[in-house]
C-alpha cells in the first residue's frame, strides 16, 4: 500500500505537489477558522496559535515516541481541541471587538511561552525527522484536505451548525429560543482548533522544521484571508479562497518583485467588489442547477436571497 | 451598478489568467532544460523581499557578479553559467516550494542560500532528497549540513569564531571579566549565546559574572544593567541585534558603566551607531568579511563590486560571490556538472582563496574560516581594528 502511494506520487511533478500541499493546508486551516468566524461570528485572530500547538505537540509526539503517523495527527488536533476548550469557556463569554483582542493576546501568550519551553528547543525550534508512517505525506495532507471539507459541510448542514448561525446573527434571540450560546461557541471553537492543530501536524512534518516565530500574528491573518476571501461562512468559498492565497505567491512569481504589491491590489479590488467574499451569498445548490439547466426551485432561490449561506 | 460588473469581470479575469498563465508558463519551461545543455543552471534561494531582504539582495548581486565573471573567462568546462532566481520573502512554506521549483523545473545542479538558518533547514532535506547541491552563504546555526552529504555552507561559523575572539580577549585585550547578554526570542541570540558560553569554558582567563536575558523589541533595559554593573565586566557580550544592543549601551552609560559590548554580525549597522551615539564607542562586532581585510582577492572583489554596484559590498554578498566560485572550482575539479559527482570535490576544497576569506571544508562538511575581523566603533564609524587569524586544520 506504502509503496503504491509512494510511486503515485512519485510520478506528480514535485513543484506542483508541493503547492499542491500548500494547498491542501491551507485548506485545512480555513476550513477551522471558518467554523468559529464564518458559522459561529466569533472573531478569532489567534488561529495560529492553535495551529502551533498542533505542530509543536506532533513533533513532540514523532521525536520522543513512535506513535504511528495517524494517531499522532488526531492528538495533535485533540491536544489544541483540550486548550481550546480552556481558554474557550472564559474568553467566549466576550464579543467582537473584545474577544478578538483576547484571542489576539492568547496568540503571543503561546507564542512566548514555546520560545523558553526547554522541551520545544525554546527560540532554536524543532527539527523533525521522517513521520512514522509510510503513506506519502502529500497523499495525507490532500485526504485530510478532503475529510475536512466534508465534516464542515456536514456541520453546516446540522442542526449544530444552524445553531451557530442562530448565534451569528443573532445570540439574544438565539438564547431566547433555548440555544446554549456559550456552549455551542465552545464546541466551534474546539472543533476550529481541532483542524488548526492537525493543519499544524501536517505543516511540521511537510516542513521538517518549525519555530515558534513562524506561526506569529502574520500566519493568523493569512488564514483569515483566505476565510473572508472565500467568503465567510461558505465551504466552497473557503476552499477557493485557501487555493487562491495559498497558489498566490506561486502564480504571481513571474511578476518577480511586484508580486505582493499585485496580490494586496488583488485582495483591495475583492473587497470591493465582493465584499461577502468570492462565493460569498452564493448558494452552491442554486447555481449547480443554473447550470445543469433546471430552473432553481423555490426553496434554493429564497435561499439565495438569505445571503452569506 | 454597471461599475460593478466591470469591475468583477475583470478580477475574474485576472485570477483566471493568474492561474492559467501560471500553468502555459511552466510547460514552456519543462521543454526548456533539453535545448540549452550548454548552460550550468545554479539556483539563487533568498528573500528579496520583506524583513530579510537585507541579506537576500547583497546574496544575489555577489552570486551575479561572480556568475559574469566565470561566464566572461569561458564558463566552467566550456559551459556558461546561468542563474535561477526567485524570491522567497523569507518564508519556510515558500522557501519549501522555490527549492522544489529549482530542482523540477529549473533543473538547477546545485543551489546557493539561504542566507538564513531557518529557511536553509527546510530547504536541505529537500535538496539532499532530490541530489543536488545545496551551498548556503550565511546560515550559521545547527543542523544544516547534518541534512546529508550534498549540504555545505562557506559562513564563518559562531563556534569557530567565538573561540578565536575570546582567545584574542584574554591574550591581547586581557578582559577579564564578561557579562553575557541573550534576546531569549530570537534563536539566533540564544544559539550565539550558548556558543560564547560553551567557548569561555576552555579559556580560563575569562570568567562570565552575569548571564542576563532580554526580548527582542523591549526598551527599557535598566533591571539588567542594574544587575550586571554590580558585577563590575570588562566587556558586555550581546548576542541579539542592533536596537536592542545600542539602547543597552545607553542604558549602560547612564548608570555610568565603562565596560564597553562585543556581539556578532548582528549589531554590525549603521542604525547601531545612529542609536547609540556616543555609548557604543568602542563597542566591536566580529564578522566573517571586512572590505578592509587586506587580501589581495578580497581588495579586487570590492574595487569590482564598487564599481559594478556603486556600493561598498557586505559579508553576504561577499560570501555569494565565493559560494559561486567555489561550485566552479569543484566543477572543474571533478571535471564534472553532475551534483553526484561535483559534491566530493566540493568536500575536499581546502585553502580556498576566497572574497571573505580562506576557506577549508573539514571532514564533517562544516567550513572553517580565516581571518576573522574585529571592528570597533571609533568616531562614530565602524573601523578595522584587527584581523584575527583562526586556526585551519
Amino acid at each position: 500500500m506504502g509503496n503504491f502511494l509512494q510511486s503515485l506520487v512519485g510520478g506528480i511533478d514535485p513543484y506542483l505537489m508541493q503547492i499542491l500541499v500548500n494547498i491542501g493546508i491551507g485548506i485545512i486551516l480555513a476550513q477551522g477558522l471558518n467554523v468559529i468566524v464564518g458559522f459561529a461570528g466569533q472573531l478569532s485572530l489567534g488561529h495560529a496559535a492553535f495551529v502551533s500547538i498542533g505542530a509543536f505537540t506532533s513533533a513532540l509526539l514523532t521525536i520522543r515516541t513512535g506513535l504511528p503517523f495517524s494517531l499522532n495527527v488526531v492528538a495533535s488536533g485533540a491536544f489544541a481541541a483540550l486548550v481550546a476548550v480552556l481558554i474557550g469557556f472564559p474568553i467566549l463569554r466576550l464579543t467582537g471587538d473584545y474577544l478578538a483582542i483576547c484571542t489576539l493576546g492568547f496568540a503571543e501568550i503561546v507564542k512566548v511561552f514555546l520560545l523558553n519551553f526547554e522541551p520545544t528547543n525554546k527560540a532554536l525550534g524543532l527539527t523533525i525527522p521522517g513521520a512514522h508512517t509510510d503513506i506519502p505525506m502529500p497523499i495525507y495532507v490532500l485526504g485530510l484536505a478532503i475529510l475536512s471539507i466534508l465534516l464542515v459541510s456536514s456541520v453546516n448542514s446540522s442542526r449544530f451548525g444552524r445553531a451557530l448561525k442562530a448565534i451569528r446573527e443573532d445570540e439574544i434571540a438565539a438564547e431566547s429560543m433555548g440555544i446554549y450560546a456559550t456552549g455551542y461557541k465552545v464546541q466551534a471553537f474546539a472543533l476550529g482548533s481541532f483542524l488548526a492543530g492537525v493543519g499544524g501536524a501536517l505543516y511540521a512534518h511537510f516542513l521538517g522544521y518549525i519555530n515558534p516565530s513562524d506561526f506569529g500574528f502574520m500566519k493568523s491573518v493569512d488564514i483569515l484571508c483566505m476565510v473572508v476571501l472565500g467568503g465567510l461562512g461558505s465551504v466552497p468559498g473557503t476552499v477557493i479562497g485557501a487555493a487562491v492565497l495559498a497558489s498566490a505567491p506561486e502564480f504571481l512569481r513571474f511578476m518577480a518583485q511586484y508580486r505582493m504589491l499585485v496580490y494586496g491590489a488583488l485582495l483591495v479590488f475583492l473587497m470591493v467588489f465582493r465584499p461577502n467574499g468570492l462565493l460569498g451569498g452564493v448558494n452552491m445548490v442554486a447555481v449547480l442547477l443554473k447550470v445543469l439547466g433546471k430552473k432553481p426551485s423555490g426553496a434554493a432561490l429564497k435561499k439565495n436571497r438569505e445571503g452569506r449561506g | 451598478m454597471t461599475f460593478k460588473k466591470i469591475g468583477m469581470v475583470v478580477l475574474a479575469a485576472v485570477l483566471a489568467a493568474g492561474v492559467f498563465g501560471c500553468k502555459k508558463k511552466d510547460e514552456a519551461k519543462e521543454g526548456a532544460p533539453a535545448a540549452s545543455g550548454n548552460t550550468i543552471k545554479i539556483g539563487f534561494l533568498g528573500a528579496l523581499t520583506g524583513d530579510v531582504a537585507m541579506f537576500g539582495g547583497p546574496s544575489l548581486q555577489g552570486m551575479k557578479m561572480a556568475a559574469e565573471e566565470i561566464n566572461a573567462a569561458g564558463g566552467v568546462l566550456g559551459k556558461k553559467i546561468e542563474i535561477a532566481e526567485a524570491d522567497n520573502r523569507g518564508d519556510k512554506q515558500e522557501g519549501a516550494s522555490i527549492t522544489q521549483k529549482f530542482i523540477s523545473r529549473d533543473k538547477v545542479v546545485a543551489i546557493i542560500g539561504d542566507p538564513t538558518t531557518g529557511i536553509t533547514k527546510v530547504a536541505a532535506p529537500i535538496a539532499q532528497k532530490a541530489g543536488v547541491v545545496l551551498l548556503s552563504g550565511g546560515s550559521t546555526g545547527p543542523g544544516v549540513v547534518e541534512n546529508g552529504d550534498f549540504i555545505y555552507r562557506d559562513t564563518l561559523l559562531d563556534s569557530v569564531a567565538i573561540p578565536a575572539c575570546i582567545g584574542y580577549f584574554a591574550n591581547t585585550l586581557k578582559f577579564r571579566n564578561v557579562a553575557v547578554i541573550t534576546s531569549d526570542n530570537n534563536d539566533y541570540s540564544v544559539g550565539l549565546s550558548q556558543t560564547f558560553r560553551d567557548a569561555a569554558k576552555s579559556v580560563p582567563e575569562i570568567k562570565i559574572v552575569a548571564d542576563e536575558k532580554v526580548k527582542d523589541g523591549d526598551k527599557d533595559f535598566s533591571a539588567q544593567i542594574t544587575n550586571i554593573k554590580g558585577k563590575n565586566p570588562d566587556v558586555i557580550f550581546f548576542s541579539g541585534y542592533y536596537t536592542e544592543g545600542a539602547l543597552i549601551m545607553k542604558e549602560a552609560r547612564k548608570q555610568g558603566m565603562k565596560a564597553v559590548m562585543f556581539g556578532g554580525d548582528g549589531l554590525f549597522s549603521p542604525k547601531f551607531i545612529e542609536l547609540g551615539g556616543p555609548a557604543v564607542e568602542g563597542s566591536m562586532v566580529a564578522l566573517g568579511f571586512s572590505p578592509e581585510q587586506g587580501s589581495p582577492e578580497t581588495t579586487k572583489f570590492v574595487a569590482d563590486f564598487k564599481k559594478k554596484y556603486n556600493e561598498v559590498p557586505g559579508v553576504f554578498a561577499a560570501q555569494a560571490y565565493d559560494s559561486m566560485l567555489l561550485l566552479a572550482d569543484a566543477m572543474k575539479r571533478a571535471n564534472s556538472t553532475d551534483p553526484k559527482v561535483f559534491k566530493n570535490e566540493l568536500a575536499k576544497t581546502k585553502n580556498f582563496k576566497g572574497a571573505s576569506g580562506t576557506i577549508t571544508i573539514r571532514a564533517n562538511r562544516e567550513p572553517i574560516k580565516s581571518p576573522l575581523s574585529l571592528l570597533m566603533v571609533k568616531d562614530g564609524k565602524f573601523v578595522l581594528k584587527s584581523t584575527v587569524a583562526v586556526k585551519m586544520e
